[in-house]
């Protein structure tokens, strides 16, 4: 070893109040961002009710969850993924076909725990064959890919994410069919009054298990190894070669997460998604508009811009109506790119894409 | 402790490196020095395992790494600070630091080479909590250094350290260099600085156009007349 025996150095820096950093980070256009979306927020659930917050947290938390798998597979794989939707899709048909036969099993045999848990059984399928799927994309595509050339990475990219898309597409059409696979609900429970509305476990769950996910996610970026080793992958891959990070095995692991997150997404909101090809369109969109918004790179930023695009999409149900969902975001994103061509969330420093 | 045998390296079709050969002692300071473009870097790179070689050997304490990827050859104890340095620029100075210490088990261990690091650039410490993409060209560099010393490395290569640096921090580096090797660590330096390279090393190599074209003795190589008119100007 090449010290040993050498005196400690002392605490140089005295860290800042954490009360100024909050201050300052407000004052920057993710501060104003969040802030004004959380006013928003908070005045729409006065003048419509309170389930307005509950159904930006059902969507917004999965939009959320895609997001950031998204801006997982750009930062530490560099792919702009246009199949990400598939996953979600993949998601849908897997608690689909996982749920519908325990139902029909409880049906004849009640079961008050089964009947508790097999929604809970869907969901985790749906993440598991997702992270399945990821291996399989990832070796079947993208690993023959790095190991050939890395020339026009990003194109290439961008047109094989087009084809897995279409494959995936056409392949449940060709083998499941175009009807709609869905079901009525998850839980035959009664909804849950909670601050004077209704809700039901089904939406419950996903908006809790989409925050607790978003939770582990940030702990684990931001805490473990592994996740130090992603975030340092996403920075600078040849420097994470140099410090001996196996950069395969990351970047095979970020492929996992993010086709298991969307996976979930998609098993999760089953009861409003029900399966079929192009089920996956819609996330596809949203994620994509959250990624625009608050620019890639921004884990924190994506899991914000997911329940911005929610709220949004809602406020403009709400208050324009009904099919201009899509309109108002995407004018919204247009000026925000004339503005802010990063996205709201844009960080000075540089990662591996401006390079 | 390193022995290159006939590698050859090439970026496609554009053949860099020729035949080359070197053999680094256990604890010497070894330079490489050429004009720009002759492959100096490209020979850093093969032995890091940053980049596929065509054909040659390399064996490090006697294991042959030719085949061997980056991440492997960091776990063998030869860590490269590469010109372009490739920090983790949104990641704080100690983020990096741990960061360089990834192969590295024990908490204890980690934190040693920390202090080691921090006293060695008492600057890095000052910058702790500073992230790397904001830092000035001489701090990067010793953050570079310093993240390469956090595998606690046996052969550490260092590519043109006093690139685009001011004298007093090419200085620092230079003698932070001496104190590693005083330390054991066996340095291998590519350099364009040659008459400051000159004063330091036990041994030199030089390469022109890919090929090895001399290599001496620190003594050897100061007196000889191809190097004094081309690299020294006198
Ligand atoms: N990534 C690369 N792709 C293609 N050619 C390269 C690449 N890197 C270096 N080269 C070429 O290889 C030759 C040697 O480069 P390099 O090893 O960087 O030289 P040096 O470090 O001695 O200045 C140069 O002609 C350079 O243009
Ligand atoms: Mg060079």
């Amino acid at each position: 070893m090449i010290c040993g025996g050498l005196s400690n150095v002392g605490e140089a820096i005295v860290m800042e109040p954490v009360i100024v950093r909050f201050f300052r980070w407000l004052k920057s256009s993710a501060g104003i961002t969040i802030l004004v979306t959380l006013v928003i927020a908070a005045y729409a659930a006065m003048d419509q009710g309170a389930y307005v917050i509950i159904n930006i947290l059902v969507t917004g938390g999965m939009w959320a969850l895609m997001a950031m798998g998204l801006t997982l597979m750009f930062g530490v794989m560099n792919i702009s993924n246009f199949a990400h939707g598939e996953y979600f899709m993949i998601g849908t048909l897997v608690a689909y076909y996982v749920f519908t036969p325990l139902h029909q099993h409880l049906e004849s045999h009640p079961n008050h725990l089964l009947t508790l848990v097999a929604p809970v059984i869907a969901v985790f399928s749906a993440f598991v064959v997702g992270g399945m799927s990821g291996i399989l994309t990832d070796r079947l595509v993208f690993y023959p890919l790095r190991k050939r050339s890395k020339e026009n990475w990003l194109m290439n990219c961008f047109l094989l994410t087009l084809g897995i898309s279409v494959i995936l597409i056409n392949a449940h059409q060709l083998i499941f069919g175009t009807q709609y696979k869905g079901i009525v609900r998850y839980w035959p429970l009664p909804p849950v009054s909670l601050f004077g509305v209704y809700i039901s476990i089904d939406r419950l769950f996903a908006s809790v298990l989409a925050i607790v996910t978003i939770a582990i996610f940030w702990v684990f970026m931001k805490y473990t190894k592994v996740g130090q080793a992603l975030r340092a992958v996403s920075q600078d891959e040849t420097g994470a070669l140099m410090v001996g990070i196996s950069v395969d095995n990351i970047q095979l692991l970020a492929m996992i997460m993010s086709c298991a997150l969307a996976a979930m997404a998609g098993g999760s909101l089953l009861f409003m998604y029900p399966s079929y090809p192009t089920v996956g369109l819609e996330p596809l969109y949203n994620s994509w508009f959250v990624i625009i918004i608050v620019g890639f790179g921004n884990i924190a930023g994506a899991a914000a811009g997911g329940f911005m695009i929610a709220l949004l999409q809602i406020l403009t149900r709400v208050y324009v109506g009904e099919g201009w969902e899509y309109v108002i975001p995407v004018l919204l994103i247009a000026l925000v790119l004339i503005v802010k061509p990063n996205g709201l969330f844009g960080s000075k420093v540089r990662g591996i894409w401006e390079k | 402790m390193l022995e290159v045998n006939n590698l050859n390296t090439c970026y496609d079709f554009l053949h860099v490196l020729w035949d080359v050969s070197l053999v680094i002692n256990e604890g010497e300071y070894v330079c490489l020095i050429g004009p720009n473009g002759a492959g100096k870097s490209t020979v850093l790179k093969s032995i890091a395992g940053l980049i596929e070689i065509k054909s040659g050997e390399i064996f490090f304490k006697g294991i042959s790494i030719g085949d061997k990827k980056g991440d492997q050859i960091c776990r063998m104890g030869i860590s490269l600070v590469s010109e372009e340095m490739n920090l983790f620029t949104g990641m704080t100075v100690m983020e990096n630091l741990s960061m360089g210490a990834y192969t590295i088990r024990g908490k204890k261990k980690k934190e040693a080479l920390m202090n080691f690091v921090f006293e060695l650039f008492p600057r890095l410490a000052e910058r702790r909590i500073q992230l790397a993409g904001t830092l000035s060209g001489g701090e990067r560099k010793m953050l570079a250094i310093g993240r390469s010393l956090m595998s606690d490395p046996s052969l550490l290569l260092v590519d043109e350290p006093s690139l685009g640096l001011a004298p007093r921090v090419v200085d620092t580096v230079f003698q932070a260099l001496e104190v590693l090797n005083k330390k054991g660590v066996t340095i291998f330096l590519v350099e364009q600085n040659v008459t400051k390279t000159l004063q330091v090393v036990d041994r030199g190599y030089v390469l022109e156009r890919g090929k090895i074209v001399l290599e001496g003795s620190r003594v050897e190589l100061s007196r000889n007349e191809h190097i004094r008119k081309i690299y020294l100007g006198v």
